[in-house]
């Protein structure tokens, strides 16, 4: 068995937080590193990823580094002009995300580094990096094994699964879980029984392959930006009720839920309220998912 | 003189979807297939004009969006009527959409008169004379 930690380095979706009332649970955007003996995965680039990268640069047996990304929102990539080890002639960076291959990888990776936005661009970065072509039976790196599936979010967006020491963590920061069910709920005077029928089976399929991806994780770091009355205003926004991820959990037999990508404008106050209440509708339903709260600097061993 | 039936083209891997699109243009006087992935509509797709595509987004193999720009590449597709229909509906993607020249963003569920009515609007099919 590998010596492998799970290590949250940014917990907030859509902008950093860093306010008092906010650092308990953390203030930096989506960023968790996966790390196994020697080899360094990096889920996700938010700000989170600067301080891991201060880090990285006080150690010398790690020179090489995957960095996965779910999409190119900013909170997912921000972090990357701060990233101290891609500036480093002896690092090897290899970057992987959505798009119809490496130039657009690069291309949508390199954007954010241009005047009049950045001084530099990543043409400054010494280190060797590569953007690598999607491979449709995933990637390895060391023992982990990676396979993406898109998700439910604007534009194209991955969930990752890796596979490590026998164990499934299902990384998926950004996605709006039972999006179409919740539509048909607010539409259904517009349709005739036949159509209900079809569309039934509609969410049916939807549901099952949204439950694919998650099926029986062990760890699901999954998006939960919203309270039931938030998310009432902000459906179609891309990101999911705290409730709603918790019942696609139970549903998909996961063994821990890690809500993530938490709304920045909830301070530790209420996101301890977020925790009481998962905890009672979790035991309500009767099932044995533990639910946690992604806070930064939280690790886990794998 | 009897001009040819249109031809349309659906590419999505659901099968109620699959249901929709059938039912939906029952009565319609064109040819109807449906390809389950982007893999498997390419090769029609390359050999082939059809009067209209409808293209799911969130595809087994590929996103739908990206589908279409590696069909607009190639010069007999660059004006190929296109429709998404989609289980996303934001406005991110409907963005990309319009750039790729799509025609109309669908999201689901959608009534089988939504798919009919587009159909006809844009291959100009009429009914089939049995069910005339
Ligand atoms: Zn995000
Ligand atoms: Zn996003």
């Amino acid at each position: 068995m590998s010596n492998a930690q799970l290590r949250f380095w940014g917990v907030r979706g859509s902008y950093a937080a860093p306010f008092s009332s906010h650092l308990g649970v953390g203030g930096n955007t989506s960023c968790v590193e996966i790390r196994v003996d020697d080899h360094l995965l990096i889920c996700d680039a938010g700000t989170g990823i600067i301080p891991l990268g201060n880090k990285l640069m006080q150690q010398d047996q790690i020179r090489e580094i995957f960095v996965i990304l779910t999409h190119y929102h900013w909170d997912h990539v921000c972090g990357l002009p701060f990233f101290v080890p891609a500036f480093m002639p002896d690092w090897k960076i290899d970057f992987f995300g959505p798009g119809d291959g490496p130039e657009l990888i690069e291309e949508h990776i390199s954007a954010q580094m241009q005047a009049p936005y950045f001084p530099v661009g990543t043409e400054t970065w010494l280190a060797e990096t590569n953007y690598l072509e999607p491979q449709s039976d995933g990637f390895q790196c060391g023992p982990m094994k990676i396979s993406f599936s898109n998700v439910h979010h604007p534009g194209i967006t991955f969930g990752y699964k890796i596979e490590v020491n026998g164990k499934t963590i299902v990384y998926a920061s950004d996605n709006e879980c039972k999006f179409i069910e919740k539509s048909i709920k607010r539409r259904t005077d517009e349709f005739t029984e036949e159509e209900h029928e079809l569309i039934e089976e509609m969410v049916h399929e939807e549901h099952q392959s949204e439950l694919n991806l998650f099926k029986d994780a062990d760890i699901l770091i999954h998006d939960a930006q919203y309270t039931p009355d938030d998310y009432e205003k902000k459906h179609g926004w891309g990101h999911s009720c705290y409730v709603d991820a918790i019942d696609t959990a139970i549903d998909a037999n996961v063994k821990e839920l890690y809500l993530f990508h938490h709304d920045p404008n909830y301070d530790d106050v209420a996101m301890e309220a977020i925790q009481k209440h998962s905890n009672e509708i979790i035991k309500e339903k009767g099932s044995s998912l533990v639910c946690h709260i992604a806070k930064e600097g939280m690790t886990i061993d794998l | 003189m009897g001009s040819t039936r249109p031809t349309v083209i659906g590419v999505d891997n659901s099968p109620s979807m699959k249901k929709l699109l059938e039912r939906s243009t029952k009565d319609l006087d064109i040819d109807l297939t449906v390809f389950t992935s982007a893999e498997e509509a390419w090769p029609y797709l390359q050999a082939n004009t059809p009067n209209l595509i409808i293209v799911s987004i969130l595809l087994p193999d590929k996103n739908g969006l990206s589908l279409l720009r590696d069909l607009r590449q190639l010069p007999a597709h660059r004006e190929t009527q296109a429709i998404i229909v989609s289980s996303k509906d934001y406005a991110q993607d409907r963005m990309v959409a319009k750039d790729l020249g799509v025609l109309e963003f669908i999201p689901k569920p959608m009534s089988l008169q939504t798919i009919t009515d587009v159909v006809v609007k844009y291959t100009h099919a009429s009914l089939k004379s049995d069910s005339k």
